[in-house]
């Protein structure tokens, strides 16, 4: 890190402090930008077409993702900045009794160390929906990883060293691994405002449960788990912080949501709000993972103290061991239905570990509960959601909050269910699935339903591979030792957050030269979220799209829209967009009209030129005509649909639409070892009208890959408190190898009345499916049910009868270590 | 004490004096400037470092600066030609290929590699030679497009 320059002493620096300010202040101007200008454009993307909707435009941003250029937070840097590094918990739940830093102050390079002790306590904790944790760990600690020093430095490796010289003692405390060990009476309270180590506990009760179990021709019952997995996007938490000349606090950080990081920050620190600015940098992934507080304000707490840029990036192994994870499960499903294959009751106990902190963990309850029996109908339905502490890593959001498996679970007994009765996965579904007027448990009425349509789309291909499989098993042609399976599984997912409002708004402005800039709120986490703006907006303007930037990741410069999350950008967004262009384009009209001496009414866009009064302007014509005013055109949208639900009674709309989809599976099992290759993959989604086919495409072919990992292979292994796997090494990705050969992506052809131009929202919904269709394609092929998730080849062979884990333990050889996928 | 080298970076000699634990990662990162070749598992595992030595990919995060002395090394930032983007690079794009970005560089770099040593490689061959590069968003198909559509053309 920049180790062979030579560094100006502390004197010399506070001597060249007003030069060195100067020039901080142009070099961060200029990052700013560089960082802004990749995501502005203007857009270079040729579109010939004059319309915008359902084309596969090439993005702005990955022209300088392909060249090496694009602005990530860890490829930012500025003269003389500093490096921060934590020292973080080796205990899984302790008292902390002494924090010794004389060492590290006098190690080289060390610029300030920051401790709990120097933040008030009023403002030391920091939280999405609850402000409970600690920026540095103060007393306590109550996970291994936790942050509790942070130490700047001028090289990332003296920052290290630093670290590594700091003396924590600890006084153990009880620790507590397990949700089943936090709800015991009389456990050690984990946090102080939690009694009975309860985050967040739900109760649905929807119509006569009980009876209708009595009554039941058939009743599957089971115990599900699911492991914790990591989000894994390649870029991990970076960011930096900068003062500037002025006193504004600036962070440039990867992030789902600046504006979270900004009313933490005024909070954290005693700045006012208009001191402070968060700006999105090109983010590396996120899926849900970013947006808790990581670096951020330890970063720009390091900035004001030192008055110098730090840097802060976390390294891989920081990732695993101290950042959100997907919930860990354990529930119990029981269904009911008649002979003939109707749905007739559901019960759901579900116990959740939600780590040391709260984080997302009531968001991800509220949705699971919502979501219970989706996309079906069940009159009778019964959830009872607990999510309690324990002393892991904060469980947080990640792709569809819980929903995928739930999904698991669901699909697997529907599946078992329509072998039960003979009839084929594809009619059970149809005969129970979500379509238009359908009343879901929380009294919404559905409208736009397109699930029967992909449930249409797949099943030929159902019938058709199951021919041809029934074909190959018949004469014996498949490989020795291998048998194929298909599994079917659908998707039902609501857009925005769970049963409260969250609304998004857009800002659209012109200038004299022709170009539209939207301000929206909601960022671009690297799923192209800001083309699809650019295209809706181009679309609602009716002008070329060349015309448009879109300004998102700016704390300053947008509203608070909320994150970009719950697959919610295209939809709240979109819509947005949509707003704000019908009140610029009145604006807009009406300055020309005033310069033209007409009526408003006789000025309107048209495919890239001003119409007045039936004579075409070209549209930077128009905007050189009213050049003086363009300033005052402000095109304003907030799209703020009515979303509540009574949290006492789960009654209310808990989302403005909903997209679906079905998904097709064909694997082969190896019968000696257990593991399972997924050859063939079909999927059809209802995503409404399609914004950006080939961008949609890749969000649905993702996250299918990522189902394909989580129904396999990914699982974060703990032995007391210790993640033993915080490496790629031995935490599992799906590679390249693991691609089925065949993979088809269809939507349907639907057209949501809410949505902008008819669009719903996907992001997420594709990775719901993937476990459940898997567990059916395992049990159609070898005939055994797994019922947790990974489906690891050894619980398969287990299942299968040819493996035992007893025996495997005591054998000498301790497992194999698996190939590089 | 640091050790004096030579790295021919995209045909630019570069000399310098780096530490003899420095990995040609930081140095292309830090001492260069080269942001293109990203950094995350340090582990050589998720491939996002891949850079070509002497038109052989490898992971610039175990290969020490010292190690490279001399050598000619090709990174992203060298895929250009006058300014004009590679076809690769154009079918990265155009094929939906790049998300979020991040590993966007190693699989151009392994991509380049692999067309070098065999222009005309088959699916399987172009899946072969992507096993050892992460990447999280895209679910591989559409990277493989980009290769495969290069491959043809």
């Amino acid at each position: 890190m920049a180790s062979d320059k030579k560094q100006p002493d502390g004197q010399k620096f506070a001597l060249e402090s007003a030069k060195q300010q100067a020039l901080w202040q142009r070099e961060f101007q200029q990052i700013v930008a560089d960082v802004q200008g990749q995501a502005l454009g203007p857009n270079w993307t040729a579109n010939s077409s004059p319309r915008n909707i359902g084309l596969p435009l090439p993005r702005n941003d990955v022209l300088y993702k392909v060249r090496g250029t694009a602005r990530y937070a860890a490829n930012i840097s500025m003269d003389g900045m500093l490096y921060g590094r934590f020292v973080r918990s080796q205990e899984p739940h302790a008292r902390i009794l002494n924090i010794d830093v004389s060492a590290a102050t006098q190690a080289p390079g060390v610029h300030a160390i920051l401790t709990a002790d120097e933040i008030p306590q009023d403002r030391l904790l920091v939280g999405t929906h609850d402000n409970d944790t600690p920026i540095l760990a103060k007393d306590r600690v109550r996970y291994v990883g936790e942050p509790i020093v942070a130490i700047v430095a001028e090289s990332v490796e003296q920052a290290q060293q630093a670290c590594d010289l700091v003396e924590v003692e600890y006084e153990s405390l009880p620790v507590i691994f397990t949700p089943e060990e936090a709800i015991i009476v009389g456990a050690y309270q984990i946090d102080a405002e939690a009694e009975g180590n309860i985050i967040t506990e739900h109760r649905h009760d929807v119509g006569d449960v009980d009876a209708a179990f009595a009554a039941a021709d058939i009743v599957l019952e089971n115990t599900f788990t699911t492991e914790p997995i990591d989000h894994c996007f390649l870029e991990a938490q970076a960011g930096l912080a900068f003062v500037d000349s002025g006193g504004t606090l600036n962070l440039l950080v990867s992030t789902q949501y600046p504006h979270f990081h900004h009313e933490q920050l005024a909070r954290v620190t005693g700045l006012p709000m208009e001191k402070i600015r968060v700006i999105q940098t090109v983010v590396g992934g996120a899926f849900g993972g970013k947006i808790d507080d990581t670096i951020e304000c330890a970063s720009c707490l390091l900035a004001l103290k030192t008055s110098r840029p730090v840097s802060m990036t976390l390294t891989r192994e920081e990732v695993f061991i101290a950042t959100t994870k997907r919930h860990r499960l354990k529930f119990r499903q029981k269904l009911a239905a008649t002979k003939e294959g109707h749905l007739t009751a559901l019960e759901l106990d579900i116990l959740c570990d939600g780590g040391a902190y709260r984080s997302y963990s009531r968001v991800v309850a509220g949705r699971c509960v919502v979501h219970a029996g989706m996309p079906y109908r069940f009159p009778n339905l019964r959830v009872h959601f607990m999510t309690a502490f324990t002393n892991h890593v904060p469980s947080g959001s990640m792709r569809s909050f819980g929903v995928v498996k739930m999904a698991f679970a669901l699909e697997s007994h529907l599946t078992e269910l329509a072998a039960k009765i003979g009839i084929s996965p594809i009619e059970i579904r149809k005969r129970n699935g979500f379509v238009d007027g359908d009343v879901i448990s929380t009294g919404q009425v559905l409208q736009d339903v397109g699930l029967l349509k992909t449930l249409a789309e797949i099943e030929p291909i159902y019938e058709r591979r199951k021919r041809e499989l029934a074909g190959v098993h018949g004469q014996g042609q498949m490989n020795p030792g291998r048998k194929r399976g298909l599994g079917v599984a659908c998707l039902g997912y609501g857009i925005g957050y769970s049963g409260i409002r969250n609304p998004s708004t857009a800002r659209l402005a012109v200038s004299a030269d022709g170009f539209v800039t939207a301000f929206c709120g909601t960022p671009d986490i690297g799923t192209g979220s800001d083309m699809a703006l650019t295209q809706i907006a181009a679309e609602a303007l009716d002008i070329d799209l060349g015309r448009l930037r879109v300004v998102s990741g700016d704390s300053t410069k947008t509203d608070d829209s909320g994150p970009t999350s719950a697959s919610r950008t295209t939809y709240f967004s979109g819509n947005a967009v949509c707003l704000a262009s019908e009140d610029f384009k009145r604006q807009f009209c009406t300055a020309v009209a005033e310069k033209t001496g007409c009526l408003p009414a006789q000025v309107r866009i048209d495919n890239d030129r001003v119409i007045v009064q039936n004579e075409p302007l070209a549209f930077e014509q128009a905007c050189r005509l009213i050049a003086d005013d363009v300033d005052a055109i402000v095109g304003y949208g907030k799209f703020d649909p009515d979303i509540e639900i009574d949290i006492s009674t789960y009654q209310g709309n808990a989302y403005p639409t909903y997209t679906y989809g079905t998904h097709l599976v064909e694997i082969e099992v190896d019968e000696e070892l257990g593991s399972v290759d997924v050859v063939r993959y079909w999927a059809a989604h209802d995503g409404g009208v399609i914004v950006n086919p080939i961008g949609a495409e890749g969000q649905v072919e993702g996250g299918i890959v990522q189902g394909l990992g989580m129904a396999l292979w990914e699982k974060i292994v703990r032995q007391e408190g210790f993640i033993v796997n915080p490496h790629y090494r031995d935490y599992l990705l799906p590679g390249a190898m693991d691609i089925p050969g065949e993979l088809s992506v269809w939507f349907v052809e639907t057209y949501d009345r809410t949505g902008p131009f008819g669009a719903k929202g996907l992001a997420e919904a594709s990775i719901i499916p993937t476990p459940g269709a898997i567990a059916g394609a395992i049990s159609n092929a070898v005939g055994v049910w797994p019922r947790g998730i990974p489906m690891e080849s050894e619980k398969i062979l287990e299942l299968m009868g040819h493996y035992s884990a007893d025996a495997a333990k005591s054998a000498t050889v301790k497992g194999q270590p698996r190939e590089p996928r | 004490m640091s050790v004096d080298i030579s790295l021919r970076v995209n045909g630019a000699e570069h000399r310098l004096a780096v530490e003899p634990t420095e990995t040609l990662v930081n140095v292309l990162r830090n001492r260069l400037g080269m942001t293109g070749t990203h950094k995350d598992c340090t582990m050589g595992i998720c491939g996002a470092c891949t850079i070509l030595l002497n038109g052989q990919p490898v992971s610039s995060c175990l290969l020490l600066a010292c190690q490279a002395d001399g050598e000619a090394i090709r990174t992203i930032e060298g895929l250009e030609r006058d300014g004009a983007l590679s076809l690769l690079q154009e079918a990265f794009l155009r094929y939906g290929a790049v998300q979020c970005g991040f590993c966007t560089p190693g699989f151009l770099m392994i991509a380049v590699a692999l067309l070098e040593k065999n222009p005309k490689p088959d699916r399987n061959e172009i899946i072969d030679a992507l096993k050892g590069n992460l990447c999280r968003c895209t679910g591989y198909t559409k990277i493989v497009d980009a290769i495969e559509f290069v491959a043809n053309n």
